[in-house]
């Protein structure tokens, strides 16, 4: 068995060995030290993401950076788009609403057999469910009172989601352009 | 390179204020149109907007199409004629009126009145609301009246308010209800001075089936 004291001490011999370099390799070391052979370009992203990271010093008049300021808050609240926000018809529908008083008014259909009537109009957005008609004890007469503010209307009935019906009791629509008509309605505010 | 970050700046924000033009649309109109059809009449909204014409009964008349199933060019060329009519009343009126003047102008004009009948009416109402007259006009014309001779009772009645003019319908109204004849029924009521019977409250009766 051979003492590990001694071949620990060879192992750090052998270690210890100078080792011979090839006059080549001596040669090449020194082309590159020399310079010839520049350091690696960073590609496009490379530069864009140093360009990043660095501190940099932007000197801008005044009226530069308040036009930027103008533009950028133009293009934020783009007041050129109404209503994006969800409710934004909510919204203007309740404002026209509140602009005057509204006038309490009933609209009558008479469908017997009518399993569903709704009302649908410009005060609704055309909704098709939206103003459905209450079924009154007798059968066959359908109503619902509406707030409506002063202005002109157009509306019909729809009677089981399927025909649409003007009303009986008021005005035709002259505008009619897809064939089913309207009614209309006025409600005076002056 | 100060300059090249601010050209850069620039192009970006011109970028994105042509993408917030291109993106703007009527929020109303998502989900009840088609896509195609949704594009088309933001496009004339746009441009009535520019115009200065109301946009509001335009997305009406859209939103009236889509609820009732009518095909995509079907709306879109019902969109445009009524902005055209909106145009026309507005050139008839004049400037300084409101958008529930020029819509009820629109009408009034496809039911067939003259565009100088609207201008006479806006002249002789001077400082008032002429919205109620054309609707009157209108729904004369609509009972079967002829619209030359429901404008000319309309303006006749020029000096009177809101109230006088629905009462003065609805009584027009009532009396082709019981028989007589549209004209008839009109004449009536002018030679009976029907502006002293007005309904001071203007306010609708009850409804009738």
């Amino acid at each position: 068995m051979r003492d590990p004291d001694q071949t620990l001490d060879r192992a750090i011999q052998t270690l210890r060995e100078p080792v011979e370099i090839g006059e080549a390799f001596d040669r090449r070391v020194m082309a590159e030290v020399a310079g010839g052979s520049a350091p690696r370009r960073p590609g496009p992203i490379g530069r864009a993401g140093r360009w990043l990271i660095q501190p940099h010093v932007v000197r801008v008049s005044p009226l530069v950076a308040l036009a930027a300021a103008a533009a950028l808050v133009v293009a934020l609240l783009r007041p050129w788009e109404r209503g994006v926000e969800p409710g934004a018809a909510a919204t203007q529908a309740t404002a026209r609403s509140v602009a005057s008083a509204a006038v309490p008014t009933r609209f009558m259909l008479v469908a017997p057999g009518a399993s569903k009537v709704t009302l649908v109009g410009d005060f609704n957005d055309w909704s098709v469910d939206s103003t459905p008609l209450v079924n009154g004890v007798s059968g066959g007469l359908w109503t619902v009172t509406v707030p409506l503010p002063p202005g002109r209307y157009r509306y019909a009935f729809l009677v089981d989601g399927r025909t649409w019906r003007p009303d009986p009791g008021a005005p035709p629509a002259l505008d009619d352009d897809f064939g089913r008509p309207n009614s209309v309605l006025t409600i005076g505010g002056s | 390179m100060l300059r090249r970050v601010i050209c850069g700046s620039g192009v970006l924000l011109a970028l994105a204020l042509a993408g917030g033009v291109a993106q703007a649309q009527e929020p109303r109109l998502v989900g009840r149109l088609s896509d195609a059809a949704r594009a088309q009449v933001d496009t004339i909204l746009e441009s009535a907007r520019r115009d200065g014409l109301p946009s509001e009964p335009l997305v009406d008349r859209a939103l009236e199409g889509a609820s009732k199933r009518a095909p995509d060019a079907l709306i879109v060329a019902a969109v445009r004629r009524l902005v055209e009519e909106l145009g026309a009343a507005r050139d008839a009126l004049g400037s300084g009126v409101s958008d529930a003047e020029i819509a009820a102008g629109a009408s009034a004009l496809r039911a067939g009145a003259r565009p100088d009948d609207l201008a006479q009416l806006r002249a002789r109402r001077a400082g008032r609301s002429v919205t109620v007259a054309e609707a009157v006009l209108t729904d004369l014309v609509a009972l079967g009246i002829p619209p030359d001779t429901a404008a000319a009772a309309v303006l006749a009645m020029a000096e009177t308010d809101d109230a006088a003019y629905l009462a003065f319908r609805r009584n027009v109204e009532r009396d082709v209800a019981l028989g007589a004849t549209p004209v008839a029924a009109l004449m009536s009521r002018v030679a009976g001075g029907e502006t002293a019977v007005a309904d001071p409250t203007g306010r609708p009766g009850p409804r009738k089936p």
